[in-house]
């Protein structure tokens, strides 16, 4: 097992740069999930950790020594790809002999670390079939037990589960999580699925455009992101943004646009100056309906309702402003009715409306 | 494409067929002509139903050594074949792999060396084999069929090896496996349908062949194509003799046909039509 | 210098150095070696005479003589003539074998047959066929009432005995190449012209025929490139007779070199048809890059 670090890693494909200068700390035994939209450079990242590309600029370390120029199999790792990779002209056995072959155990050894994964995974029954003949979850699993052979002292993954149906994708996630438990290695993983993230992660690592715009857990990204990226990147329906500007009021800071205005908690408007443009964000589940005798209640018109059994996702508008309310679902306003809906006061966020940092 | 009438069909049917007719004849003149006797071979009207005689044939192997000349055609044949196979995977597989802007042209540019006409190099490799003694063997002709061969399997092999998903590479790269090991071990047995193919152009083309070895073998290491020229003009016109060899010397290129007429399509086109 | 990097000349050393080096050896140094011979008066039926450099004379030679420019008529004449009725049949063919029935796979796959049997053996059967006196082509025009044609013994004849035979050989070509591309053609538009009401003819012109110009385009250039060497079936036919009737660049070739032995002006003339052919070979490679951007 083993810290991996990054310091100031660059790649670019010729003039092209496709990652800036990326810094990160792995703590040994630590999942880390690097999660971004498609073209962030979170699988090129990945791909220079595993020696698949190389390194333009900056630091690799893998158990503190400099891997930059090592040749892949030289790095402790193992890797499982988003197409599983899996030999097609082998069996499940054969794929598994033949990543360890160049470790050069001997026989009793090689059947015995099979027989271990293949017990830990369930595939026993599979050892003699070929890929074409399992199924995307078994070919899946096949995929990871052949990565698990080698005992590495890293895990990467590259968007492992985004070939499986929902149902497998929920299942596999779990084992995934179970085996990290039980086995503790320190695991890269890329995704672009923020559910995948959140449950698997120790560390989130969130990039866009080769960058970093937040590392922390998913807890941290979720309750404090750092700007408005990560704020409307995590978390589903995304966050409502409303722009407003600052003003002081008879008893606090108000934030106000044309559709609305809103008294702002003491700590909230104490970062505030008068007259500065600030984005407000607000979950859909920080929104409810008013009760009676709430203050500060928002009217909005009801657009569209949508069921979804336990809770309802009600599209509001004010005027040209629309947002979302995620409310249970026996709460649910009839359509293109009136109602008056309140913002959850811990679940403000605000941002810089420049730079679009959180204040 | 919508379903015909009976009409349309017997009409289709009907143009096909007098094509398909007239497509055949040569074909049915070269085996019947092969197997006519002698007497009969200008008998007018032609006898449609004789007795068939395999004197023709067994004239080319006892009163023409024809088995020395399929025996050459074999050895320069599948000596190219294997040659260009070999090489031209090996190259295929860089063309297929290294990432470079200018990747395509190069391939693009060996492919041209095969469309160049023959007649234009033939001089310089006349005097070049004759400087060196090649001349008149089967390393020759080898050599020169290699000209054609690779630049093929190049282009055709870096259309196999470009399916094969470099993930799979990676993954054995990964696994702690060198490059070398990986193309014999993961690549090429995943491209061997391709391999197959190549192997077959380059065994008809070399087969079929008949300018160079015209002008590069004399005696000893005439091939089977140019055996049959020369039994027009030596022998008085033994058409017999000449239609039994044409029929041997054709068997390959038809059994190719019948077998594998998809990779046809692939192979004479260059990869233009999928 | 990174890993991958350090691989990536690996492959080039390991993979690519043994096929550049073959074909330097095989195909680069006799090309240079016909460009050295070519400014050199090299004549092999004159030993004695010394091999000097003779500058552009041979060029000059075989660019402002007759019978070069005459031979260069003569292929682009064969290539017109061959190259229009093998699209025209061809295509047409082609049309037909992919009519669902029953049969027609088989019909396609015997109309094959053709292109893959040595040119040398289509010359022999075709001068069989041809055979002045006796040959099965007057004796059946004869059944008709038409007066034996003296194919391949007469300057007016000859340039089309061959190419009919090289019409038999290769209109399978273009009916292969087009029946491939017809059948890999989406259904969806023909279903919408048959809903909308649009005649055969229409559907032929608006939607097959667009759809079909890449590949054909890619196949003529194909055909042109070979018809630009056509050698064996004329070498058997005709040998470029009678006189110089048949004379194509090949054969032009053939004769300078290994009929008068002047080597020179055969490396010569060599040089010009590769510098013809290279632009067919471009013009290929455009329409092909055209189509697979298109795909």
């Amino acid at each position: 097992m083993a810290s991996v670090s990054l310091t100031n890693v660059v790649k670019a494909f010729g003039a092209f740069k496709v990652v800036h200068g990326v810094d990160l700390d792995i703590a040994d035994g630590e999942f880390v999930v690097l999660l971004g939209p498609s073209g962030c450079g979170k699988t090129t990242t990945l791909r220079m950790v595993a020696g698949l590309e190389d390194v333009n600029g900056g630091e690799i370390r893998i158990a503190g020594e400099v891997i930059n120029d090592r040749a892949p199999k030289d790095r402790k790792i193992a890797m499982v790809f988003q197409n599983y990779a899996l030999y097609p002209h082998m069996t499940v056995r054969q794929n598994m002999e033949f990543a360890l072959k160049p470790q050069r155990l001997s026989k009793a050894e090689v059947d015995a670390k099979i027989a271990g994964v293949a017990a830990m995974l369930g595939l026993d029954v599979l050892l003699h079939r070929k890929p074409a003949q399992l199924s995307g979850g078994q070919r899946q699993r096949v995929a990871m037990g052949r990565a698990m052979v080698r005992t590495p002292e890293v895990f990467l993954f590259d968007e492992p589960l985004s070939n499986l149906d929902a149902k497998l994708r929920t299942q596999v996630r779990m084992e995934i999580a179970k085996l990290h438990k039980q086995l503790g290695t320190t695991v890269i993983y890329v995704t672009h699925d923020q559910v995948e993230a959140m449950t698997l992660a120790d560390k989130i690592v969130i990039m866009k455009d080769g960058h970093i715009e937040q590392i922390g857990s998913p807890e941290e990204v979720f309750a404090r992101p750092k700007n408005l990226f990560v704020a409307t990147f995590i978390g589903s329906p995304s966050m409502n943004l409303f722009r407003m500007t600052a003003e002081r009021g008879d008893t606090g800071t108000v934030l106000s646009s044309p559709a609305f205005s809103l008294l702002l908690p003491v700590e909230l408007g104490a970062k505030l100056k008068p007259g500065q443009a600030v984005t407000l964000g607000v979950r859909p589940s920080d929104v409810r309906l008013a009760q009676a005798g709430d203050a500060d209640a928002i009217e909005a018109r009801v657009e569209v309702v949508e069921y979804l059994g336990v809770e309802a996702l009600v599209d509001l508008r004010i005027g040209t402003q629309e947002f979302i309310a995620q409310i249970p679902a026996s709460e649910r306003p009839a359509l293109d009715q009136a109602v008056k809906v309140v913002f959850n006061p811990a679940g403000l966020h605000l941002f810089d409306s420049e730079s679009g940092q959180a204040l | 494409m919508n379903r015909l009438s009976t009409r349309q069909a017997t009409l289709v049917y009907s143009v096909t067929g007098i094509i398909l007719i007239i497509f055949m004849i040569p074909i049915y003149l070269i085996l019947a002509s092969s197997l006519k006797p002698s007497a009969d071979m200008f008998s007018r009207p032609p006898t449609v139903f004789f007795t068939p005689t395999l004197q023709h044939y067994v004239d080319l192997f006892t009163l023409r050594p024809f088995h020395w000349n399929i025996i050459n055609s074999l050895i320069v044949t599948l000596g190219s074949t294997v040659f260009s196979v070999t090489i031209g995977a090996l190259g295929a597989f860089a063309l297929s792999r290294i990432r470079h802007p200018r990747i395509n042209d190069a391939a693009f540019w060996i492919l041209s060396m095969r469309m160049f006409p023959p007649i234009a190099v033939v001089v310089p490799y006349y005097i070049i084999f004759k400087s060196v003694g090649l001349l008149d063997t089967p390393l020759a002709l080898i050599i020169v069929y290699s000209t054609a061969n690779i630049p093929l399997t190049v282009w055709l092999m870096k259309g196999f090896f470009d399916e094969v998903p470099e993930a799979l590479e990676e993954a054995a790269q990964v696994d702690g496996y060198g490059i070398v090991e990986i193309f014999y071990r993961i690549t090429l047995p995943l491209a061997a349908p391709g391999l197959a193919v190549c192997a077959v152009f380059c065994f008809i083309f070399s087969w079929n062949e008949f300018l160079f070895a015209l002008m590069l073998t004399g005696s000893s290491a005439q091939t089977a194509t140019v055996a049959v020229m020369s039994f027009w003009s030596s022998d008085a016109v033994q058409w017999g003799r000449i239609m039994a060899g044409s029929f041997i010397i054709l068997i390959p290129g038809v059994i190719f046909v019948l077998t594998c007429q998809k990779w046809l399509v692939k192979g004479l086109t260059l990869g233009s039509v999928k | 210098m990174g890993y991958v990097n350090r691989r990536n000349r690996t492959i080039a050393g390991v993979f690519l150095l043994p096929t550049a080096a073959v074909l330097f050896l095989t195909t680069i140094y006799p090309m240079l070696y016909a460009l050295y011979l070519s400014f050199r008066n090299y004549d092999l039926a004159k030993p004695f005479i010394p091999r000097i450099f003779v500058g552009l004379a041979n060029f000059q030679e075989v660019l402002t003589s007759g019978p070069f420019l005459h031979s260069m008529l003569i292929t682009f004449k064969l290539m017109g003539v061959t190259l229009f009725f093998q699209f025209v049949i061809g295509v047409g063919l082609a049309l037909l074998v992919t009519q669902r029935l029953p049969g027609m796979a088989a019909i396609r796959t015997l109309l094959l047959i053709p292109m893959m049997i040595s040119p040398v053996i289509v010359g022999l059967v075709w001068l069989f066929i041809y055979f002045p006196e006796l040959g099965y082509f007057n004796y059946f025009i004869g059944l008709i009432g038409i007066n034996p044609i003296p194919w391949i013994t007469s300057t007016q004849w000859a340039l089309t005995a061959i190419a009919i035979a090289d019409i038999w050989q290769w209109t399978p070509f273009v009916m292969m190449g087009t029946a491939a591309a017809l059948q890999s053609l989406s259904p969806e538009p023909y279903e919408a012209a048959r809903i909308d009401g649009n005649s055969n003819i229409d559907v032929f012109l608006h939607v097959t025929l667009p759809q079909l110009k890449p590949v054909l385009i890619s196949l003529l250039f194909l055909r042109a490139i070979d018809a630009f060497k056509i050698y064996d079936i004329i070498f058997v036919l005709t040998k470029g007779g009678p006189g110089d009737a048949t004379e194509t660049i090949a054969l032009y070739i053939y004769r300078q070199s290994f009929t008068f032995w002047r080597m020179g002006v055969g490396a010569a003339a060599s040089f010009v048809s590769l510098i013809i052919i290279s632009v067919l070979i471009t013009l290929f490679f455009k329409s092909m890059q055209k189509s697979a951007a298109a795909r």
